[in-house]
């Protein structure tokens, strides 16, 4: 089992994202451990590599695994398990670990993580914005885990945690969001701190401690304690309706105020990622964003915002290098993520005024 | 050269360093990327941790049995040693789960064949404040429905 294999399941044609206008995908994820054994903070390595090992062996007889991609991180290069991390099939902390092994389903859309924080950090993760469909398919993975592994659970405190932020529910349920509008327009940071005050965290791309590039943040709950999952869950799709009806009034309000200024912002950066031929990733995620809400805006045919999203994450570092088959210096990524998003770009047609 | 500090909660290098001015009294913070961002650095939980990690805290006075964890431990690296952690430690940990979680208990769902208690006495919390309110708005029906609902749950949570 390879990350290659995970990366040439993106050939299938059949492969559409499925993203949203303002919602790129919704994740729930589960934070689990084993009763009796210490957490993999405090672990010593053998037992760590023991609790790997347990459960690979239960996570592989579950039925949703069954076919499925099991990546121990000591056996990745350094470069397939940052693929991991740009694919969020697997945070940074657990590639940067020896200890840890992922476990994931064959369509890509459960992930288990092992050795993480916690011994099990089990994650659902689906286009678009699907907040019950992908809580329910946490539930069921979660209730077939609880089948084959003893996890910790209290009556008083739930299931218990290395950390406090965790305890609970160890639900973190999140909504990976496009906010171009609200950033374009200046009230992003408004918003954001009107999420924080009611509890919910917002983050960049790539989780915690990453950067809001490409005007993508990942919204999620704080509080796993005192809530049952369902109030969890409404907090969230509360938010996330409001969030989008937010987002969508300032995309039309700058299209209708800016006129042929906000269609030429648009087709700039069109311009840009179809002749540039060096480009960072910064730099390319923040107009593959235009792009985006070109295509959202019907400035673009709305059915090439897959192949935006595609090229997201083709643009990223670590895809760059392994799509390339060798690793790049900075310079070298930039030349190939250039080439890359010129190539993809040249099927694409004009930018044109807004028709949503 | 000089040592690079390390990270307050785990042994990795420190790379963000908050300083926190209270008072007059200032705190400062070493942490490294994966720590500071768990807490989002921009969160105030941060400096919540923080507190509790700079707490002037006696020698290790609690011990965990089972894995040898001590309230020390608890101090330096933010997280617990094992899930018998919890017994041990919990009642010493109330006062940071409220700061960082608003609550200290469960109330939601337990793995299957464990009754999810804490989702039971919420229910019926709200089934007997429902009921009041029925019974105030003179709405028999609903009132008797709430009551059997009651009458349900308080067997479950009691069994007799």
């Amino acid at each position: 089992m390879s990350v290659q294999e995970i990366l040439a399941d993106d050939h299938d044609p059949a492969r559409a994202s499925g993203a949203q206008a303002v919602v790129l995908s919704t994740r729930i994820r589960l934070a689990r451990n084993l009763a009796g054994q210490p957490f993999p903070g405090w672990a010593k390595a053998p037992q760590r590599l023991e609790i790997t090992e347990r459960c690979i062996t239960a996570l592989t007889e579950l039925p949703r695994f069954r076919r499925g991609h099991v990546l121990r991180m000591a056996q990745q290069t350094d470069l397939d398990r940052a693929v991991l991390v740009e694919r969020h099939l697997v945070s940074k902390e657990l590639a940067s670990g020896q200890a840890g092994a992922a476990v994931i389903s064959r369509d890509q859309t459960c992930s288990v993580m092992i050795n993480e924080e916690d011994h099990l950090r089990v994650q659902v993760l689906r286009p678009g914005w699907h907040l019950r469909g992908t809580w329910n398919l946490a539930e069921q993975l979660d209730d077939a885990l609880a089948g084959s592994l003893p996890l910790a659970f209290s009556e008083s405190l739930g299931y218990l945690t290395a950390c406090p932020t965790n305890v609970g529910t160890g639900l973190r349920a999140s909504a990976m969001v496009h906010l171009p509008g609200l950033c374009l327009s200046g009230q992003v940071d408004k918003v954001t701190r009107a999420l924080g005050q009611d509890g919910l965290a917002v983050r960049g791309w790539l989780g915690e401690g990453t950067e809001a590039a490409g005007n993508i943040f990942q919204i999620s709950n704080q509080q796993t304690l005192g809530l049952s999952e369902d109030d969890i869950l409404k907090h969230l799709g509360y938010w996330i309706k409001h969030l989008v009806e937010q987002e969508w009034n300032a995309r039309r309000k700058l299209a209708l105020d800016e006129g042929d200024k906000f269609v030429d912002r648009l087709a700039r950066s069109f311009g840009v990622l179809c002749h540039a031929r060096l480009l960072s990733s910064a730099e390319a995620m923040n107009m593959l964003s235009h792009l985006r809400l070109a295509c959202d805006l019907g400035c673009l045919p709305e059915a090439l915002r897959d192949q935006v999203d595609r090229l997201l994450i083709e643009g990223q570092p670590a895809h760059v290098q392994v799509r390339h088959g060798s690793a790049l210096d900075s310079d070298g990524r930039d030349l190939r993520r250039a080439a890359v998003i010129r190539a993809a770009l040249q099927a694409f047609p004009e930018v044109g005024p807004p028709t949503a | 050269m000089s040592q690079p500090l390390k990270c307050s909660l785990c042994a990795e290098v420190a790379t963000v360093h908050l300083s926190q001015v209270v008072g007059g009294k200032v705190t400062k913070v070493h942490l490294c990327e994966a720590c500071a961002g768990k807490g989002g650095a921009v969160d105030p939980a941060v400096f919540q941790l923080a507190d509790a990690l700079h707490a002037p805290g006696p020698p290790a006075e609690l011990t965990c049995p089972q894995c040898g964890f001590t309230d020390v431990d608890f101090r330096k690296r933010g997280r617990l040693g094992c899930p018998a952690c919890w017994e041990i430690f919990g009642g010493a940990l109330s006062p940071l789960l409220v700061k960082v979680q608003h609550e200290t208990a469960h109330v939601g769902r337990a793995p299957p064949g464990v009754a999810p208690l804490g989702q039971l006495r919420q229910r019926l919390a709200a089934a007997r404040t429902a009921m009041a309110a029925a019974i105030t708005a003179e709405d028999y029906e609903v009132a008797a429905r709430l009551r059997d609902e009651i009458a349900g749950l308080e067997a479950t949570l009691n069994p007799a």
